[in-house]
């Protein structure tokens, strides 16, 4: 644990001295916001803006998340990773430490995304929704950027990587329960919505804004970070033992 | 106990054997593995520094097995690989306390204590609190140093710590590195500079084709080849027969030059010029010196400078990256 918090500390000092990192990767989801959430004419929602709130909040972290991947494949290319490896701190707390970071991370840049929304009319919830919020996107942080890393593991170069990466972002954040309510939706549409876990992530923070407990989502989110982070753990070990 | 011992270590990467049946004994000293690229050299270090598992044989650093008890190797350790990875956005001591935390030294007092001394004892407290970006080359590779020494390891490993630097800076690394030996500490050391190993180096190693071909003392390893170094500059090739006492070492860095040893180089070097002469070929320039290290590598490698086959195209990629 105490080897984590080092890792973490470190990454986050480093991410904050570089500011155009910081503010380019605001850039996306703020214009999402602000052109699409307040000039979208909708009719089946007279406040679009509160409606889109919590996709552009997981867009956020899906961003970090997948962007994230670069940076545990930047330390093993850099031969960051070579020093660490050979070091006491246990090898899973390299691993555990950059997840967190990138989670982290994207929980900032969505405090940066709502705190903007607000600013430009999104409604003020009872305090008490917050927490849940972040739980939730913290959830699904830690489900995104695991599975960031271990892509990023698994393919071991920059380019490959940014490939997969453009190729995968724009189609999740579309093919979910994003833009529309499943009722708007074309049914093939809905179908994928269905499948994607982005929408999970999406319903359960309108559950809660709702003031509902959405069980299912949570479960689901839940299930399939498990999964991801001892898929991401097999590949480090192989990626790092040899 | 030896501090760094390998029974027969050995490591294959699919049919390429990098390392055969290896077996070095260091204690207390400053052991320079030498060797062509691709020699083996990193494979042995990232094996004892439990990155790498050994394909058979065994290895141990202070006394604790590299595979069965590799936590505890890694709790005596220090490893510098050649890649210099410092953070360039931290500060030298932000540096130096994160490693000193990954160390696992959670009391305040103490991690404080021990930063300032490695930072001190590496000459970078002025400049200790600056961003490293600011950092020379010659700094950065003494604030890894630092980083590597703030652990006060029983055995610290160095992958060509000199790499890249320029005279001031290898001579500053090295004298630094000594001054550890001075004080107890084990160090293995890889090194392409023949010049600095034959200085500082108590033992060296040379290392080919992961085969130790020569190991011991400079000075003994020098006098085993014989006394005097001949040079010649001939306008052709070396004669077919060469006079008694008289041994072919490898062609010289110019175009023509020709390097033999001899135990009497002033006696046989009239008998050599005569035969050159006898077989047609002008000689240029002659001249008699004394064994460097650098000859008995020379010797041992012969000229072919890289093993092929054994390119490393991801430390290649790393070089690319950095560009």
């Amino acid at each position: 644990m105490y080897g984590m918090f080092a890792y973490v500390e470190r990454d986050l000092k480093r991410w904050m001295r570089a500011p155009m990192n910081v503010i380019s990767t605001l850039a996306m989801p703020a214009a999402w916001l602000i052109f699409v959430g307040l000039a979208m004419p909708t009719t089946f929602t007279d406040n679009y803006l509160d409606f889109i709130t919590p996709s552009i909040l997981v867009l956020t972290m899906l961003s970090a998340g997948l962007s994230g991947g670069t940076s545990l494949m930047f330390d093993k290319v850099l031969g960051y990773l070579n020093k660490f490896l050979s070091m006491p701190a246990s090898r899973e707390s390299i691993l555990f430490g950059k997840i967190m970071f990138i989670t982290i991370r994207g929980l900032i840049q969505a405090t940066v995304i709502l705190a903007i929304a607000i600013l430009i009319g999104a409604t003020i919830l009872p305090w008490y929704i917050y927490p849940e919020m972040y739980g939730i996107l913290f959830l699904f942080g830690v489900l995104t950027s695991a599975f960031g890393t271990t892509v990023a593991l698994y393919l071991g170069e920059h380019d490959s990587y940014a490939a997969v990466q453009a190729f995968i972002s724009m189609p999740l954040f579309f093919t979910s329960s994003a833009l529309m309510p499943y009722s708007e939706m074309p049914d093939w549409l809905a179908f994928c919505a269905h499948l994607n876990p982005v929408s999970y992530a999406i319903d359960a923070l309108r559950s809660v804004m709702a003031v509902e407990f959405p069980i299912t989502s949570i479960s689901i989110l839940l299930i399939g970070t498990v999964v991801m982070l001892a898929i991401c753990m097999r590949i480090f070990r192989k990626v790092t033992v040899r | 106990m030896s501090k760094i011992e390998t029974v027969d270590l050995t490591k294959n990467y699919g049919n390429l054997c990098a390392i055969n049946k290896l077996n070095i004994l260091c204690d207390n000293e400053i052991y320079g593995l030498l060797g062509p690229n691709g020699s083996g050299k990193t494979t042995t270090i990232r094996m004892l520094t439990t990155l790498l598992n050994p394909t058979s044989g065994s290895a141990s650093v202070c006394g604790y097995d590299v595979m069965d008890n590799a936590a505890k190797v890694r709790n005596c350790i220090s490893y510098v690989p050649q890649d210099m990875a410092v953070d360039i956005r931290l500060t030298g001591r932000e540096n130096v306390t994160f490693f000193a935390k990954l160390y696992g030294i959670r009391n305040r007092a103490e991690r404080q204590r021990r930063v300032d001394n490695a930072i001190s004892v590496m000459d970078l407290s002025d400049r200790a609190d600056d961003m490293t970006k600011t950092y020379s080359g010659g700094m950065r590779r003494r604030l890894e140093l630092a980083q590597a020494l703030v652990h006060e390891p029983e055995v610290l490993f160095l992958d060509e710590p000199t790499i890249g630097l320029d005279v001031a800076a290898r001579r500053s690394i090295w004298e630094h590195i000594f001054s550890l030996r001075k004080s107890g500490m084990t160090v293995l050391v890889t090194t392409h500079q023949m010049d600095e190993a034959e200085r500082y180096c108590d033992r060296v190693g040379i290392l080919k084709k992961g085969v130790i071909v020569r190991e011991g003392r400079p000075v003994q390893l020098k006098s085993d080849l014989m006394k005097d170094v001949i040079i010649i500059r001939a306008n052709g090739g070396i004669p077919s027969t060469l006079p008694d006492g008289l041994t072919f070492i490898g062609d010289g860095d110019l175009e023509g030059e020709y390097i033999f040893t001899a135990n009497h180089g002033s006696e046989v070097l009239p008998n050599l010029l005569r035969i050159f002469e006898t077989e047609g070929v002008k000689v240029l320039s002659s001249f008699i010196r004394e064994p460097t290290l650098e000859d008995v590598y020379m010797q041992s490698c012969g000229n072919g400078t890289e093993d092929l086959g054994s390119f490393d195209d991801r430390q290649f990629r790393n070089l690319m990256v950095r560009r």
